[in-house]
Formats: structure tokens, sequence, C-alpha cells
């Protein structure tokens, strides 16, 4: 994240500013912007779990949307048709998604780069067909209606939208906050190192395909919660959720906000969303238009805008940062840190492939 | 035999046929570039509305079929000259873009065609009922011509890549790229040409399909999922595992269809779960 180029100052002075900005939401804008940014939070879970695989491990998966949807659709059932208590539907949603991603995981973990694309994009596609088509338990096409978001501590999140609210933002951070960390730690390391050299890291010793299946698991356990409180807030899941346009969709907002940077999947997917919102009031070709921008960042800026940032942010904000107390770092320094810039290590890597090929 | 077993089996087998047609063009075009080329499904599906278009205008079920291809091909072909071709070498990008390029044509079709089913009229020399000599059961005309068209498809291609010049090439390009370039032969216009050959073959497969199955927006994913599922079954890159890829998937799908309909494409998840675990390059796949 941004942090890589501030100082600790800076850092403590960024994170007050977000907090601040966060928590005021509710009381300074709109309702609608409330729900907005609930939208983008729970959707922002579902690309941050697309950006681990495909940022840190170089892993991109189209079969994302199936662990969010897994989630969604056992807390839409296990509530609405057996009228479970509050935390057992999502528990047990979750931990279904787990396992499921562990069975697939099973079957993906060996293959790489377009492989690993096309296994996800089959299986991915055969979850929802079974959401599609299972009509006696996931009511077919329709979905399910009627979920209720829970009441805690006494307040009902399906009531006060600023409770949801809160509700959503305490689980998101501490989501955001743990991936950061994850980023930072040895286990985050071995990932970039199997990205970038996946022989290298097994020759040194290190579990590769265990490294591999964690990160997957981990992935959809994020995927999974976002599943969670997309339930909880539409009140409904239908198989559009874990469709491919879906995947489709999380894959670009990760690559337009920039796929090294969880920052950049939050940014991204705020983005995409807010069209859809602007564009659906004037056109219905939202579809057109996402392919066409796909195609765009795909072929123009695949770092996306975070990774634009970051490799233009001295000249970009360099003086800007220094009159706020934020240093400039070196090149280097952050290269030292194990935090390289992302062009640099992708240019390696496709350096790389072109000699293994 | 009771009668559902052996029209599973026929209507398998008439599956079968198309998923082959449309693995083959995938499955070469993968084995020569090292890209999934994602439209494929799209090619389809946009093939079969412009063979029905075709019909309409013209009335002749042939000369739709051929259009469904040759507009698919000429697509195929701008796709991989002005878009592909400038991602060349890395094969990830090179699929993205396609997968792109999928949902573009997708929605185009949707704002041409409409969103309602559609079906292509089956010609009237090939309408009706017919009595398959051996077996003595009565069973449509048209899926028996697509079985026959769908032999002679296999047996062409078999021909043009054992017997031309041109096939021999791309079966030297599959196996060993850089030797083939090193002998002097333009791999690039060898490239395009299979990817035109690839997108004729989806849009044929398209306007047969069409006939026999509906023509609709989301059609085009489900024909993909299954066309990658033929392959990676088969192996990717063989055309012998595509026969038997589009044969297994064609199969399970079909008597899936007819006993438990509600999880009649969730339960290919079986063959390739198999598949992935004992063999992960496929049947026919050559160790990656």
């Amino acid at each position: 994240m941004m942090e890589t180029h501030v100082s600790r100052y800076g850092k403590i002075l960024l994170a007050v500013l977000v907090a601040g900005i966060l928590i005021s939401i509710p009381w300074v804008t709109s309702n609608y912007f409330v729900m907005m940014s609930i939208r983008v939070m729970y959707f922002g879970m579902l690309t941050m779990s697309l950006s681990l695989l495909a940022g840190e491990l170089g892993l991109v998966s189209l079969m994302q949307a199936a662990f969010f949807g897994i989630a969604g659709y056992f807390v839409a059932i296990l509530q609405s048709r057996y009228g479970l208590p509050f935390p057992i539907p999502p528990l047990v949603g979750i931990t279904v998604a787990i396992i499921a991603a562990g069975l697939f995981g099973l079957l993906v973990i060996r293959a790489r780069g377009i492989y690993f694309l096309m296994l996800t994009l089959v299986l991915g596609q055969l979850v929802w067909a079974l959401a599609s088509q299972w009509a006696s338990v996931t009511k077919g096409d329709t979905g399910i209606h009627g979920v209720y978001a829970p009441v805690i501590f006494g307040i009902s999140t399906e009531k006060s939208k600023t409770a949801f609210y809160f509700f959503q933002l305490i689980v998101f951070a501490g989501i955001a906050y743990f991936l950061t960390a994850l980023k930072r730690s040895p286990f985050g390391l071995m990932l970039r190192g199997v990205r970038d050299s996946e022989t290298r890291m097994a020759m040194l010793g290190y579990p590769v395909a265990l490294l591999c299946y964690s990160a997957f698991v981990f992935a959809a356990l994020v995927a999974a919660v976002g599943g969670v409180f997309f339930a909880y807030f539409t009140g409904l899941i239908n198989p559009h959720s874990v469709s491919l346009t879906a995947n489709v969709e999380t894959l670009l907002a990760a690559i337009l906000g920039g796929i090294n940077a969880l920052s950049g999947a939050i940014l991204g997917t705020g983005i995409l969303k807010t069209l859809d919102v602007v564009l659906s009031g004037v056109t219905k070709r939202y579809m057109l238009f996402m392919g066409i921008m796909f195609l765009f960042v795909i072929m123009f800026a695949p770092h996306g805008i975070v990774g634009t940032i970051r490799k233009h942010w001295d000249a970009l904000v360099g003086p800007a940062a220094d009159w706020f107390g934020f240093r400039r770092e070196r090149a280097l320094a952050a290269f030292l840190s194990g935090q390289g810039s992302s062009s640099q290590s992708r240019k390696r890597k496709e350096g790389e492939e072109e000699k293994e090929d | 035999m009771p009668l559902i077993v052996t029209f599973s089996f026929l209507n398998g087998l008439t599956l079968a046929a198309l998923l082959f047609i449309m693995a083959s063009g995938l499955t070469l075009s993968f084995g020569l570039m090292r890209v999934v080329n994602l439209t494929h499904g799209a090619f389809y599906m946009a093939g079969g509305f412009v063979g029905l278009s075709v019909l309409k205008f013209s009335g002749s079920w042939v000369i739709a079929l051929l259009a469904g291809g040759f507009v698919m091909a000429a697509l195929a072909l701008v796709e991989e000259r002005f878009l592909l071709r400038r991602a060349r070498g890395n094969d990830l990008i090179e699929t993205l873009i396609s997968l792109s390029v999928a949902i573009i044509v997708g929605d185009l079709v949707l704002v041409i065609w409409g969103g309602y089913p559609k079906t292509i009229a089956i010609p009237g020399a090939l309408m009706g009922v017919t009595r398959i000599p051996v077996i003595g059961l009565m069973y449509p005309l048209f899926r028996i011509f697509m079985l026959g068209l769908a032999i002679v498809l296999i047996v062409g291609l078999w021909l043009f890549l054992k017997k031309t010049n041109l096939g021999i090439t791309i079966r030297a390009g599959v196996d060993n790229f850089e030797m083939v370039s090193a002998l002097g032969i333009n791999v690039r216009r060898v490239f395009t040409f299979v990817f035109g050959l690839s997108g004729f073959l989806a849009g044929l497969g398209g306007v047969m399909g069409g006939t026999f199955m509906m023509l609709v927006v989301g059609e085009d994913w489900r024909i993909l999922a299954l066309t990658l599922i033929v392959i990676i079954i088969g192996g990717m890159g063989s055309l012998g595992g595509a026969i038997i890829g589009a044969l297994i998937t064609g199969l399970i799908y079909s008597f899936a269809m007819a006993f438990i309909p509600q999880f009649s494409l969730f339960v290919l998840f079986l063959p390739v779960a198999i598949v992935l675990s004992v063999r992960p390059q496929g049947l026919f796949g050559k160790e990656a």
C-alpha cells in the first residue's frame, strides 16, 4: 500500500485521516453515500481476495465470486428456510466456502498462468450452473429473497443502515489490516518469491505447493466474508452473484485499481461500482462499456491506477508530500525493504517467462 | 435397453460432434499460440445469430452455415491481427484480451438480436425423423446429418493436418515452435491462419448448434465452459484428445440431462476432477 513511500509519522497521520473519514461518513454524507460505501466494502472484500492471489502470487482466478456466492447462499438458505439465529448462518457459510476452496484448491493449485485461469473459469461456471439449476435448493434464477441482517447488541442492522455500516466497517478494517500484515509477513514475502521465481523458491526449500494452497484457501475466506455481508445487505442472492460476469467485474476492479495493492482493489471497486450506478441511469450497455474498459486497461494500463501512481510517486506528489511532512523514499530503499515497485518485479517475471519458453 | 438410454446415447453423440467442432479450433490455436481463446464461445453464439439472419435473407441453410463460419473467421482475424498480436509473448495478457472481446461481442449480440431465445429453422430436406437401420429407432434426421457433418469435419481436419504442407507446418509448430520459425517459415502467418480457422469452426458450430439447440444470450459462456472441459479432459493441443474429451463430455452431459437435470452441468465436475488429479495434463496432453 501507499505506506511504503511515507514515513512513520506520515503513516500515523494517514491512518488517523482515513479512520476519521470512514467514521464520519454516516454523519456528514447522505444515506445514499452510506449505502454506496457499504456496497464498495463487501465487493471490495471480493476484489481483495482476487488481488491477493493475482498480485502476490501471480495467479489470476476467475472463481473468487464462487466463494462469495457459496457463503451468501448458505446464509440465505440457513436463515430464510431454517430460521437459524445470527452467528450460525455466517459461520456455517464461511466454513463451507473454506471447505469448497480446500477441495477446488487441490485441483487447481498445480496449474499456473493461463491454465489456472482456465481451470478456475470452468470450476466457477460449474458452481454457477449448480446455483442456477439446483432449483429445489437455490430457487434457480430468481434466487433467494428475504434475508434479514442480524440484530447485534440490541441494534438491528437491518433497520439502521448506519449500524450495518459500522458492523461491516469493523470486519472490513480487520480484514484489510490483517491482509496488509500478511503481505509484509514472511508468508507474504514467500508468496512474492513464488510469483517471481517458483523454481528458485522450491530450490531454497520452501513448500511452494503448500504456500499456494494456503493462499488460495485464505483468499476464499476473504471473499466469503464479503458474500455474507452481500446477502445481509441486499437481502437476496441469485446466480448472478456467482456468474462469470461477476468474476470478470471483480478482475476488472482489481486490475483497474492496481493488482499489486490492497488500496488498488478498494479504489478499483469504488470506481466500478460508481460507474455501474451512473451508467445504469443512462444506458443498458453497462456490459459493453465494461468490456471496452477491460480491453483498454489490459492493453494500456495493466498496472492500474495505484501502480501508475507508485511509478510516478516522486514526480507527482513528492513536493507536496514533503510539505506535509511525508518523507520521500528512494526507490532503492523501498526495494530493499522487500516492497520493490510492482513494475520492476513484473518486468523481471516477464523476462523470465520468455526465457523459459 | 430402455428407450431413454438409447436416446441419451444418441443425443450425447450429437452433442459430442458439436463439442468436437468447437474444441478442435480452440485446441489447435492453443497448441500453436499458448492462448486460451476465451472469445470462442462468443464466436459460437454470434456465428449462430449471423446464420439466423442470413437464413432469413437468403433462405438457404447451407449459405447460412457458411456465412456464420466466414463472418466469425473474419472477426477472429481482426481480433488476432489488431489486438492479440500487440500482446504476443505474454499469454496471460492475450487470454485476458480475448476475455474482454468475448464480453464486447456478447453484449453486441444482445443489442443486435435481442435477448429472446431463437432457433434456426431446420432445412426442409433434413426435417422430420428417420429410422436408424441397425437399432431400428426413429431419430431426428437433422441430428444424424450433424453427426455425419462432424465426422466429415474430423476426417477433413485430419487429412488437412496430416497431408497438406500447411497442416504439417501447424503440427510442427505445436510440437516445436522455435524450430519451425528457425526453418524460415513465417509462423506469424500460420498463427493468423489457425486463428481464423478456429473462428470459422466456432461460427460453423454456432449455426449447427443454433439449429438443434437454442440460441440465447448466455449460451456463449455455457458452450465455452463445455468446450474448455473437453480440452481439459482430452489434453490441451491434442486433436485426438478433443475427440475423446468431446465424447466423454457430450455423453455425460446428455445422460445427466435425462436422469438428473438439476445437476446436468455440475456433474461434469467429476470427470474434470478425476482427470486433474490423475493426469493433470489431460488424457492425451503432453507433460507441461
